[in-house]
């Protein structure tokens, strides 16, 4: 497709983000909010599919909301992924 | 000539215009749209910009004044830095925070 081409000895960042589904991971968004969950899956536009998920406010410092069940977290205001993330500590 | 460069924004709009294989395995500092910072080592990416670090640390930002970009910082490990979030990569070495410059001239 292009003519700047990524070596195959290179990680691509999706790939990662593949070899995590039916892992924990941890979700950091834009604003002050993190999100820890197991990947059932993901999309092109890195929309999740997250079961058991924790979510956490960072400012507020009253940090944990629990949900449970199955989210779709909008890939919209994704800032970082940790594979096999915990979360923020306590 | 109008046709020639027609095609030539079609024949060439696929290519990136960065390359960042020059800054694998090397530090990176990377700035995101809400002001979040991180460094890590980089060790993948894609035509998206979206990157993979390694050992990467957040910068964390100031409680009272989230511009600031204070000392503390947290560990994250083996992370993917979203390319649609991304607004800045920059070689580790090659920044540093001075004081305002603009505060003086105010006065």
């Amino acid at each position: 497709m292009a003519s700047t081409s990524v070596n195959a000895s290179t990680l691509l960042p999706l790939e990662l983000v593949d070899k995590c589904i039916g892992s924990r991971i941890w979700v950091i968004m834009k604003n002050d909010k993190e999100i820890v969950g197991t990947l059932s899956g993901f999309d092109d536009y890195v929309n999740m599919v997250l079961e058991d998920v924790v979510e956490f406010e960072n400012t507020p410092d009253g940090k944990k909301v629990t949900k449970l069940d199955t989210i779709l977290l909008n890939g919209n205001h994704i800032t970082m992924l940790v594979p096999g993330g915990e979360g923020p500590e306590v | 000539e109008m046709v020639n460069e027609k095609d030539d924004s079609q024949r060439k709009k696929k290519e990136s215009i960065v390359d960042l294989s020059k800054f694998l395995d090397k530090k990176v500092r990377v700035k995101f749209q809400g002001g979040r910072e991180a460094t890590g080592v980089l060790k993948g990416y894609d035509q998206l910009l979206n990157l993979v670090l390694d050992g990467a640390v957040e910068h964390l930002r100031d409680a009272e004044d989230p511009t600031i970009i204070g000392d503390e910082t947290r560990n994250l490990g083996l992370i993917v830095a979203r390319g649609t979030a991304i607004t800045v990569v920059a070689p580790s070495d090659g920044m540093e925070q001075i004081p305002n410059p603009f505060q003086n001239a105010e006065e």
